[in-house]
């Protein structure tokens, strides 16, 4: 099948900044894309490229077959985008909203009815639907950005990190529903800050200084971590980590809170090791094991790696 | 064009209108608030201009010359001094505008038929109300000698009539009729009316800064749906203006209304088409509300104010400036208004003015519509 977006050395400037650096990028029909990296690495940039917002600098781009550059104005049915800011109507009803945006896109009536009912319920608004969008929680204003993306049942949904800010039971919400269209066969491509929310998504691009610098599944990027993770939780983290640090073997440690969580070479043979060294400084410990390496550990090593390979080129 | 696009835009903007409290009240109250302070700030209507007079002669005759200055509404007598030193007091201190002194052979020379020895002091910080004082003076002076004199005068043989063209130029001057009013209310309603421009130019910026605009530009909308279905509203709220302002001036300041309304009310669809699309250029062009408040200042009111006529000829102007006057949609509503309430012109005469206004609406909004891009940078 041919991908539903392709990009080829899609680049945009902001002045000598290149924000979106010779980005080549493939998204098959109903993937569900994320797209992770620090601020300001090029997410939201990425996203208003492919949404025709920004115009290209160099390179080319084509979404569901149609040209980037000279035909913005076909592509822009095809698509549902979501901007990271709230950016409905605050003194319009929810109702008026997803009308509004119906209109815009050329629903029929008879389609607006029945398509606004199901996202309302959808969305779990229905008994808010006559409520201004000024009055919705943080989440349920997302929920209704998401339902006025969707009126015109777009085959591609751009996101640009919706979750943003909203409580930890609408994100599952939101997701719940993300998930559901990504069962449909919509194709998603969504930034996001979270890790575990990247752990969703059937392939991830991280992306660095405007650059995508991986791209895989997420358990192909877990996999691209060496080594195995273990994970302590010492009394003194701080003394701890100078001690671990230090151990042949650790290839890396991450902080987090309280716990502190190593990259080694072999984890089962080193857990005894560790826990014997801190025992042997009279560190106490309330636990330690081996754990599955996560996205956010990937993550992390990544941009750890990127920026030291960064600083060695300059 | 989608009709369905304008309507769907047309009918949110509505919305907005009517739930945003100080939009509402920038669209419906500021023309008819600006219209009265404006003809109450800007009518010349000076009167009881305080004066000191210093009179040396105090003959029976000056007496009657102050009295007679001071009769009326015009000119009030505020002291009788003595000295110079006094008047210089008052003065400075801003209790009197002018001072008049009569030399102490005034009734003398007078019937010698010598002239009439007066000195005016005014107060040059203050020259409107001087010059009036100077200007009733001698015009009152003028009709005292003929009274004073006359029987001299007629002795020698001079006719009275002989004066007359002297006193009818300087009566016409003066004539206390409401006159520059009947023409500075039309004038001034051409550009009040013309307020809604300032809420266009906001409404496309607030979209802007609000995020709101880029939700819209991801959509198929067109852009020229966008800035027309922008438009409609605050024309149709404008049109309840051209309603009440007429009225207004009509009931409240008294300025007959001698021209055809429904006339009137189309022409000013018109012009509402031409200044909102003025107001549409500017908000494409401006990132912030801020900076689009700036710019419609320098583009719609400060222009609509100085250069459309309403205050300044337009004739007096440099080239320049009478060029740039005909591209003001202001300018051609001005003639429109002025015409349609004192003179009653009809559209035998206004026709070219109405083809202006739409011609300029025409022109601002492809502009606007050309300058207009769905793209974020």
């Amino acid at each position: 099948m041919p991908p539903i977006i392709e990009t080829i050395g899609l680049t945009r400037l902001f002045k000598q900044n290149r924000a979106v650096d010779s980005l080549d990028l493939e998204i098959q029909p109903g993937e569900l894309f994320g797209l992770v990296g620090p601020d300001g690495a090029g997410k939201t940039t990425t996203l208003r490229l492919l949404a025709g917002l920004l115009y290209v600098s160099e390179g080319s781009a084509t979404v569901t077959g149609f040209d980037l550059r000279t035909q913005p104005e076909s592509i822009k049915p095809k698509i549902g985008y979501m901007a990271q800011e709230f950016s409905l109507y605050a003194k319009l009803s929810v109702l008026e909203n997803l009308s509004f945006f119906a209109e815009l896109y050329d629903v029929s009536k008879a389609e607006q009815k029945e398509r606004t009912e199901r996202l309302l319920a959808f969305a779990g608004l229905t008994e808010f639907k006559e409520r201004r969008a000024v009055h919705l929680s943080g989440g349920m204003q997302k929920k209704l950005a998401l339902a006025c993306t969707l009126i015109h049942q777009p085959p591609i949904l751009l996101l640009d990190e919706p979750t943003t800010g909203v409580d930890p039971v609408s994100r599952r919400e939101f997701w719940n529903i993300l998930t559901e269209l990504h069962l449909e066969g919509t194709t998603i491509i969504v930034s996001t800050p979270y890790m575990d929310e990247a752990d969703r998504c059937s392939r991830v691009g991280l992306m660095y200084a405007g650059k995508l610098m991986v791209c895989d599944s997420p358990q192909g990027i877990r996999r691209q971590i060496a080594g195995d993770l273990i994970e302590i939780f010492p009394e003194d983290w701080q003394a701890a980590h100078q001690i671990v640090s230090g151990l042949p073997g650790v290839l890396e440690t991450q902080t987090y809170g309280e716990a502190l969580h190593l990259l080694v070479e072999d984890g089962k043979k080193l857990l005894p090791t560790i826990e014997e060294a801190l025992n042997n400084e009279g560190i106490t410990l309330n636990g330690a094991r081996l754990a599955p390496k996560r996205m956010e550990e990937a993550f992390i090593s990544l941009i750890r790696r990127i920026e030291s390979e960064a600083e060695e080129s300059d | 064009m989608s009709i369905r696009h304008i309507w769907a835009v047309t009918r949110k903007e509505f919305n907005h209108i009517f739930r945003d409290r100080s939009t509402l009240f920038l669209v419906l109250i500021t023309p008819t608030a600006l219209l009265l302070l404006f003809a109450y700030a800007l009518t010349v209507d000076i009167q009881h201009v305080p004066i000191a007079v210093l009179d040396y002669d105090r003959s029976s005759l000056s007496r009657s010359f102050v009295q007679q200055i001071t009769a009326g509404e015009d000119i009030d007598l505020y002291a009788q001094v003595d000295t110079i030193g006094e008047i210089e007091d008052l003065l400075m201190h801003g209790e009197i505008k002018a001072a008049l002194i009569l030399s102490p052979n005034f009734s003398n020379d007078l019937l010698a038929l010598k002239g009439m020895p007066l000195q005016v002091i005014i107060d040059g910080t203050e020259p409107e109300s001087g010059v009036f004082a100077v200007d009733h003076i001698a015009w009152r002076a003028e009709e005292f000698v003929n009274q004073a004199v006359s029987g001299q005068l007629q002795a020698m043989g001079y006719s009275l009539d002989s004066l007359q063209p002297i006193d009818l130029r300087i009566r016409t001057w003066f004539n206390p009729s409401l006159k520059p009013r009947n023409d500075l209310i039309p004038g001034l309603i051409s550009m009040v009316l013309g307020m809604p421009a300032l809420s266009v130019a906001l409404t496309l910026a607030h979209e802007r800064e609000h995020g709101t605009l880029e939700q819209l530009m991801a959509t198929p909308i067109g852009r020229a749906e966008l800035l027309v279905g922008k438009m409609i509203p605050y024309i149709i709220v404008g049109l309840v203006n051209v309603i009440v302002i007429p009225i207004l001036a009509m009931l409240w300041f008294n300025i007959p209304f001698n021209g055809s309304f429904v006339l009137f009310f189309v022409l000013s669809a018109f012009f509402l088409f031409s200044i909102l699309s003025l107001g549409i250029i500017v908000g494409v062009f401006m990132p912030t509300q801020a900076a689009a408040l700036a710019l419609s200042f320098l583009v719609i009111f400060f222009p609509g104010f100085f250069l459309t006529g309403i205050f300044f000829p337009i004739a007096s102007m440099p080239e320049i400036m009478r060029l740039e006057s005909l591209g003001l949609p202001g300018t051609h509503y001005a003639i429109i208004t002025r015409g349609v309430f004192l003179p009653g012109i009809g559209l035998d005469v206004l026709w070219p003015y109405a083809i202006m206004m739409v011609g300029l609406g025409f022109a601002f909004t492809g502009i606007a519509a050309l300058f207009f891009k769905k793209k974020l940078a």
